[in-house]
Order: C-alpha cells, then sequence, then structure tokens
C-alpha cells in the first residue's frame, strides 16, 4: 500500500472510530426484568386485524401480552429464533411472551397475510 | 417465557409458512447518532480523497501485485487442487440436491438455508476473502468440463462465441431472478418453487456452456459473476498461471467494465438495499393501510414494483453520476457509466456485511446444524445434528451495530478511491476535479442512503 493510500484510509479510520464510539458508548445495559407487561390490544372483524404493522418498543424479557378480540379462532406467529405459535379462541383471550434475544420481531397473522406489529426488542 | 407456545419446536410446524423468509427476529436498526457519524465520516473522507489522493493514475493491471510465496502458488495452480475443489463443489451440490429432491417441504429441510445462506451470502464472504470461488466450484463448469472430456472436445469452445454486446445482461437478469424469488415471490419458502428455479438455472447453465463454453459461465452465470466481481476485493489474483497477491485496490482495478455490468451492480445494490426498505416500518405501514392496495389485493404489485425502483435507481444515479463530466473530443459519455460500476462493488461488500452478517452468522450455523437431516428422519449423518446455534452474535446489538458501519464506511472509502482513480485515467486533465464530483455525489447517496436504512430497519 501506498503512503498516500495508507494515508487517507488512516484519516477515514481515525475519523470513524472516535465518532462511532461516541455516538453509542454504553448502550449495551438491558433494560430488562423490572418493567410493566406491555399490553397490545388486537381486534380481529370481519377478516380485518388492528393493529397493521406498528413499530412496538419492548424490553428484553419484558412479558408481551396481546389482549385478543377475535370473530373466529385463529393463530398468531411470531418470528421470533425459534417461531413461537400463539393460538387463540373466539371471542376475547389474553396470549403473552417473552423475547429474549435482542432483535426486530414481526408478529403476524399467516390467514389475513398481515402483520400486526413489530416488537423491537432491545 | 409464558407457557402455551414452548413446545412448538421448528421441528414439527405445519407445513412451510408463506410471507416470510428463513431466519427469525432481523437486527436492530442502528441508532441515529451512529447513522449521522457515519455519513459524517462518509462525506468528509470523501472530500479527503478529492483533495489530497494522487494526481496520476496509480494501478496497472499488467503490473499490479507481486508474486505469492512459491509454494502457495504452486498448490493453488494444480491439477490436484482445482480437481479437489471441482469435487467439493459437486459434494455440496450433490447434497443440497439430494434434500431438495427426496426431502420434504419443511422450513426444516436445510435446502434452503443451504440456497439462501451458504450459497447466496456464503458466496460473498468466501469470495471476498478467497477470491472467485464460484469458478471453482461452479457445478456447471465441472459437468461442461466433463461432458468436454468424454466428447474429447475442449470446455472453453463452444458452438458459438460469446457475443459481446450479451456481456453481463444475463447475469443481471438471472441475480435479478433471484432477488424477485427471494424478496417478493410469497412462496420462497416452499420446496416446489425453489427446486423448480434451481432446476431452470442449472439447465440454462449447461445450455449455455455448451452453446458459448466456458466463456458463458465468466459472462451469464448469475453467481459466477457475482463471486468474480467480489473476488476483485480480495488480496488474490491469478496472472500468466502464478498466484499473486495484490491490493484490494489495485485488483478492484482490474474489473473487466463488459456490456451489463452496471446492471449487474445495480441489481446487487438495488436488492439489498429493497431488503432492508421492504421489513421497515414506515414500508410495512404503508403496505398494510394503504386502502387502495388493500381493495384491490396489490401488495406484491407493490412489492415488485419497489423492487424495480430499487434497482433502476441505482442504475440511473451511477450512470448520470458518472456522466456529468466533461470529456475529450471524441470520448463517449455513454461509455463512462461502465467504466465506473467497479467503484461501487466495494459499497456493495460494506453494505452486505452491514446487512447480512448475523444472519449469515446464525441462520448459517442452523443451516449446518439442519443439513445433518436431510429428510427429516431423524437422522444425524454429518454429526452436527446436536450442535445448537450461537447468536454471541444478537446479544451484542451494540457491537453489530459498530461493525456494521465501520463496514458501510470502509466500502466506502474504497470506492470513493477507485473511482478518483478511474476518473484520472479516463478524464482530460481540465475535468479531473470537476469530472469526479456527480460520481462522489452518487456515492455518498448510495452510502447515506444505506445508512439510513439501516437506522430505519
Amino acid at each position: 500500500m501506498s503512503r498516500l493510500t495508507a494515508r487517507v484510509l488512516s484519516l477515514g479510520v481515525a475519523l470513524v472510530l472516535p465518532l462511532s464510539l461516541a455516538a453509542c458508548g454504553g448502550e449495551d445495559a438491558p433494560d430488562a426484568g423490572t418493567d410493566e407487561p406491555i399490553v397490545i390490544e388486537v381486534t380481529f372483524a370481519d377478516g380485518t386485524v388492528t393493529p397493521k404493522g406498528d413499530r412496538i418498543q419492548v424490553g428484553v424479557g419484558q412479558e408481551i401480552v396481546f389482549d385478543i378480540t377475535a370473530d373466529e379462532a385463529g393463530e398468531l406467529h411470531a418470528h421470533t429464533t425459534e417461531e413461537l405459535e400463539l393460538a387463540y379462541p373466539a371471542g376475547e383471550s389474553e396470549q403473552t411472551m417473552v423475547v429474549d434475544q435482542p432483535g426486530v420481531v414481526d408478529v403476524e397473522s399467516h390467514d389475513l397475510d398481515q402483520i400486526l406489529v413489530q416488537l423491537q426488542v432491545s | 417465557m409464558g407457557a402455551p407456545f414452548l413446545g412448538l419446536l421448528p421441528g414439527v410446524l405445519p407445513g412451510p409458512l408463506p410471507m416470510h423468509g428463513i431466519g427469525g427476529a432481523k437486527d436492530l436498526p442502528i441508532s441515529p447518532e451512529l447513522a449521522i457519524s457515519g455519513a459524517v465520516a462518509a462525506l468528509t473522507i470523501s472530500f479527503i480523497v478529492l483533495a489530497l489522493a494522487w494526481r496520476t493514475p496509480r494501478y496497472d493491471a499488467a503490473t499490479d501485485g507481486r508474486p505469492a510465496p512459491a509454494a502457495l502458488s504452486s498448490l493453488v495452480t494444480s491439477t490436484g487442487w482445482s480437481v479437489a475443489m471441482r469435487v467439493l463443489g459437486l459434494v455440496v451440490f450433490g447434497y443440497a440436491a439430494f434434500a431438495a429432491v427426496l426431502g420434504e417441504d419443511l422450513l426444516t429441510n436445510p435446502f434452503f438455508g443451504m440456497f439462501y445462506v451458504w450459497l447466496w451470502v456464503g458466496l460473498v464472504f468466501f469470495s471476498a476473502v478467497l477470491g472467485p470461488v464460484w469458478k471453482a466450484i461452479s457445478p456447471a463448469r465441472t459437468i461442461n468440463l466433463a461432458f468436454a472430456k468424454i466428447s474429447g472436445s475442449d470446455p472453453d469452445e463452444g458452438l458459438f462465441r460469446y457475443p459481446a454486446w450479451l456481456g453481463h445482461w444475463p447475469a443481471a437478469l438471472g441475480l435479478y431472478a433471484f432477488v424477485w424469488l427471494e424478496l417478493v415471490y410469497p412462496y420462497s419458502t416452499e420446496l416446489g418453487p425453489v427446486r423448480l428455479w434451481c432446476a431452470a438455472y442449472v439447465a440454462v447453465m449447461l445450455l449455455g456452456g455448451a452453446l458459448f463454453g466456458n466463456d458463458f459461465y465468466e459472462n451469464a452465470d448469475p453467481f459466477e459473476v457475482y463471486s468474480t466481481l467480489i473476488g476483485k476485493l480480495s488480496p488474490w489474483t491469478v496472472r500468466k498461471g502464478e498466484l499473486m497477491v495484490i491490493s484490494p485496490l489495485a485488483n478492484l482495478n482490474t474489473v473487466v467494465p463488459r456490456a451489463g455490468l452496471v446492471g449487474v451492480v445495480a441489481v446487487l445494490f438495488g436488492s439489498t438495499a429493497f431488503d432492508s426498505f421492504k421489513d421497515s416500518a414506515p414500508w410495512v405501514r404503508f403496505v398494510q393501510t394503504n386502502s387502495f392496495i388493500g381493495e384491490h389485493d396489490l401488495g406484491l404489485v407493490a412489492d415488485n414494483l419497489a423492487l424495480l425502483t430499487f434497482c433502476v435507481g441505482v442504475a440511473a444515479i451511477l450512470s448520470i453520476g458518472s456522466m456529468l463530466t466533461g470529456v475529450a473530443p471524441g470520448q463517449s459519455r455513454l461509455g463512462l457509466p461502465r467504466q465506473f460500476a467497479h467503484s461501487v462493488v466495494p459499497i456493495i461488500l460494506g453494505y452486505i456485511v452491514a446487512h447480512y452478517l448475523s444472519y449469515w452468522f446464525e441462520v448459517g450455523q442452523d443451516t449446518l446444524i439442519k443439513a445433518s437431516d436431510p429428510l427429516t428422519t431423524g437422522a444425524d449423518y454429518l454429526g452436527t445434528g446436536d450442535w445448537s446455534v450461537n447468536y454471541w452474535l444478537s446479544y451484542h446489538p451494540t457491537l453489530l451495530a459498530n461493525i456494521k458501519v465501520i463496514a458501510v464506511v470502509l466500502g466506502h472509502v474504497v470506492g470513493v478511491i477507485a473511482a478518483h482513480d478511474r476518473a484520472i485515467r479516463l478524464l482530460p486533465p481540465r475535468h479531473h476535479l470537476t469530472g469526479q464530483l456527480g460520481m462522489l455525489v452518487a456515492m455518498v447517496f448510495f452510502t447515506a442512503g444505506g445508512l439510513y436504512l439501516l437506522f430505519a430497519a
């Protein structure tokens, strides 16, 4: 590598490193455990569902409660690392789940081909 | 953990699940501070390169690099090595075909991971480190070679000469067909369609090899073109039968600007950007709440349009950016985009690392575990069946986010230097400085756009 290339590259690295380290120092501390459960209201009616793709911030290990009102029974799929299925009956019910691994988890209804929420777990 | 779903292990899921590719949770978005720092760094470095870098072209394809150690060189250029690579390629290909043809139509079938992760993502990482790996292991090349040996002909020769005007266009089309299958097609994790795609790929490759010889693979095999392009960022090249160690920048300079190179680069970068975009909250909300899309069931159309828009957009920005310069009398502006397309390759690699690193690490391991039981019979052929996936990277999201931004910014630096060297080689001296600005703006746009998508993911 030429001196000039080396100089440009080292300048680049010199710029990137402090900037990025400054931007995100000490973020790994999990805010898990102590939080209240997050309640997400879900309504199935006439082949539609709400919510329709909301992004929801969740802590690692925080309990997530789906408060479901449905006109017919069905299943939610949560695309966690090991996929979860939450079967719910017609009428009112509560389904709970917990995510232990940071990431973004889509919760879908495959019958309706809809993403209900994206859980942003951090 | 809540109880009701814990009993459900992946192996007992009822059939494949549409809508969702393989792999579970996706990466967290990077923080806005990190995205902005990265973009600022990219912008600053761009102008440092413009102001400080050399004024006469530095790279020369004929002389760059120095010989690798003789023992290593004679090993990797030996017939034994080449045969070993071809056998390795055939064995893995055969194993994937075995799982694809005889295995069950379940997500536990390792064929999906071998196709979408080992091949599509692994190809990139291996090529960046080792050079053009697909050329060495390509089953289509091996079969073509075997036919040639049997019939006593030359594998380099086909019935016709491969037309130069066609160049990489078939590869661009093939790459588009792959990303469409992976990212848009709703049944991308059902065995039938993926198997059909692979069968069509193999058929076209064998036919093309018979018609045009090995030139066809060099130009038109989507995986070989991708692998060889990324391999130009590796520190290896072979010249006159000798292995050389070469700076990635000098290696990148040797990319042949064939017809269609802009298309290849546009599909690779555009599709990866679309992959981030389609999972972003704004797009998910838009597709699912827009009443026109909902009433006319146009979700698939919207995805198709978005993928196409991303790819065409990259091609347009690259073309306009490279053509916005003064040229010498008689020099064609239209020839410039493909001369500069190589400088987007490091940006692609940086973005692929950012986008796929955790996916490669985690789903790649998962595939190795599943590969031990290809037919879902409870077998453990490879002895890897009881391994468990290491999710260390996902549990360190801050480290992961830092790696992503550093990869994107490094890719940008290499790209800007490559474009700079190309500009002072091609453009007349009085346009050296101003002629680079268009391309610089295009690259800053790609990098900042990529960082924005990592932030909005």
